[in-house]
């Protein structure tokens, strides 16, 4: 309450005791408990599987869910369950690495950018302007093009080349804010590197700020993977992942055969919405205050 | 410095756009050169295989290809300068003509598209501003985080499988019946593909407006608004509203890209005779004259975008300066 308003001799209000927040007060448990359980499941599933995901069993082509086949089969007579469980590693790990590749980019793009002197920082932010510029779509299509068949790798590496540029741009003005700090000139005087700056005194600072659009990097990049392997430019039909299997869905939709489609976009949504909230818990809260409207 | 010379300051504008499109058609160029693939099949199709070592270099001193990728990209630049982009491979033709035929497509759905994104999210963000932390925000709120979470390619195949597969009421792919072609015909193709685009891309422009809305809800002048006797609509559709626009055509402006790149994934799963489905074929095959015309011309649009953004909150919004002006940063 404003002090201004508080009026003399007058009982201050007692604020009820706040209920004692327990350890999960606030934090997206479920999508937690969700994301964990995918990520386990996908690292041993080896240990349940009922099939070989990649055995292509003819005579049991595109059936329905039935006891024997829990989720149904492709139209290549793979057994979908199994290939949930097998294709997650492939997905997931896409995500992790391409996420890798473009915070490290971003990283050391948007230090460089928020270090350096103003022309050569304008120069730069010019050129990210150009890079953003494209349809991040076309470009990746275009650089797997040139890099020619793709596999787990070369794709992690395209989806990272690809989407570095948001992240760069937060780095570099938290940059730019803290490279006027005390403890930063301190080091430079005493002869610290770039490197040693970067992640003695630069890195713990903006961390907590990137960690969101880290999370929902990873997010987009599972998305980016899919998106391409379904429309067969991406990862090939071999090489299982969330995104491959969804690439037999135009023949699934000729037959009516729903599982095909529904199964394995249900658990990319399911996984990608997880990532969703757990990053907007990384985010703090909007806006304080109470409106005044 | 805030009242330039303004044949100076669209001038440097226009500058800027020169020089960007310029670097942006030799970054594409350069990569389309690395890239695997015999060049010459891109000019001469079947025949390249056929050709004895000596036609290939003769051909390849024709054409320049054996002198270093500046030259190359010289030659390349006049003929552009021209408006000789190459052949397709695939389609066997001038590959302005074969991008020609298919941009009305795209712009139709595109622009529809847009501006339906545009008027949606002002819409829903207000209505979530307005109901702040009552049950319709939350519920908005909820629903979009899912919508948003669903890729635009999936959600496409889910409503071909309900509505054109299992309902049979609207078409699943295509712009027209072949042989039709009018109106009506044309808006029903364009139902799902539409849907789609703006589903896909509604609820992030949303959130910004709500954000931005009650941000602006919380500053005085909204008190003294009140105090002076208006009521809460006019408030925020007169004060509220007007003052996030410069910030929301600016990005809307920026977000030009990504309304297009969603168009070409849709565009794509409806097989619709667009850009997007034009692009997507051309990578497949390895068309790169086209291609590489495709990413010029699409580069170019959002570069013009760009600029046309910062003319449009410079002159709309006079605190935003020239950009000289640093954005004050919240620790």
């Amino acid at each position: 309450m404003d002090e201004r308003f508080i009026l003399v001799g007058a009982r201050s209000p007692q604020p009820s005791p706040p209920k004692k927040p327990g350890w999960y007060t606030g934090k997206p448990v479920i999508s937690m408990t969700i994301l964990a359980a995918l990520l386990l499941g996908c690292l041993c599933c080896g240990l349940f599987m009922p099939k070989d995901p990649a055995y292509m069993d003819l005579f049991h082509a595109s059936q329905a869910p039935s006891r024997e086949f829990w989720f149904g089969t492709d139209t290549m007579g793979r057994d979908i369950f199994s290939m949930i469980w097998f294709g997650g590693r492939v997905s997931l790990s896409i995500g992790a690495l391409s996420t890798a590749v473009s915070t490290g980019i971003a990283i050391l793009f948007g230090t460089v950018s928020g270090m350096a002197p103003k022309w050569l920082d304008g120069l730069l932010m010019r050129g990210t302007e150009i890079f953003l510029s494209i349809p991040s779509l076309l470009l990746v299509v275009f650089l797997q093009a040139a890099l020619g068949k793709a596999g787990v790798l070369s794709l992690s590496l395209v989806i990272g080349l690809t989407s570095w540029t948001s992240i760069a741009k937060v780095v570099r003005s938290e940059v730019r804010r803290l490279r006027g700090s005390e403890y930063v000139l301190a080091s430079r005087c005493m002869g610290g590197g770039f490197f040693h700056i970067l992640r003695q005194h630069l890195a713990p600072n903006f961390f907590s700020s990137i960690m969101f659009m880290v999370v929902m990097n990873v997010r987009s990049a599972i998305a980016a993977e899919s998106t391409l392997s379904f429309m067969g430019i991406g990862l090939p039909l071999e090489t299982i992942s969330w995104g491959s299997m969804l690439s037999l869905s135009e023949q699934a939709l000729l037959s009516g055969a729903w599982w095909i489609i529904l199964i394995p976009g249900g658990f990319l949504v399911a996984a990608m919405l997880c990532m969703a909230s757990i990053g907007n818990w990384l985010r703090d809260g909007g806006s304080q205050g109470s409106s005044n409207l | 410095m805030r009242r330039k010379n303004p044949f100076i300051y669209y001038g440097g504008k226009a500058l800027a756009f020169v020089i960007s499109v310029f670097l942006l058609s030799a970054a594409v160029f350069y990569v389309s050169r690395l890239a695997p693939g015999d060049p010459l099949v891109s000019y001469y199709g079947e025949r390249a295989e056929k050709m004895t070592v000596a036609e290939r270099a003769q051909a390849e001193a024709r054409l320049g290809l054996d002198q270093p990728i500046s030259v190359q990209y010289i030659r390349w630049l006049e003929n552009a300068l021209r408006g000789d982009f190459g052949i397709s491979y695939k389609y066997k033709t001038d590959v302005v003509k074969v991008i020609s035929s298919r941009l009305p497509n795209t712009l139709l759905l595109g622009g529809i598209g847009f501006a339906l994104i545009f008027t949606g999210a002002l819409v829903l963000g207000a209505l979530c501003a307005w109901y702040e932390g009552r049950l319709a925000d939350r519920l908005i709120c909820r629903a979009g985080t899912v919508i948003s979470c669903i890729p635009e390619f999936w959600l496409s195949l889910v409503f071909i499988l309900v509505f054109a597969v299992q309902l049979r009421w609207l078409p699943s792919s295509g712009a027209y019946t072949t042989g039709g072609g009018g109106f009506g015909d044309r808006a029903i193709h364009l139902i799902l593909p539409l849907a789609v685009t703006a589903a896909g891309h509604l609820w992030y422009y949303a959130y910004m407006i709500r954000n931005k809305l009650l941000e602006e809800v919380r500053s005085d002048y909204v008190l003294l608004a009140k105090a002076k006797g208006l009521n809460r609509r006019t408030v925020l559709s007169r004060h509220c509203i007007r003052n996030i626009m410069p910030s929301y055509l600016s990005l809307m402006a920026v977000s030009v890209p990504h309304v297009l790149g969603g168009t070409y994934i849709v565009e794509t799963v409806f097989s619709y005779p667009g850009i997007g489905t034009l692009s997507y074929e051309s990578a497949r095959y390895q068309d790169y004259n086209l291609l590489m015309l495709l990413c010029i011309l699409s580069g170019t649009v959002v570069i013009f975008c760009n600029i046309l953004a910062q003319i449009a909150s410079e002159r709309l919004d006079p605190r935003m300066g020239s950009g000289d002006m640093e954005v004050p940063e919240h620790g």
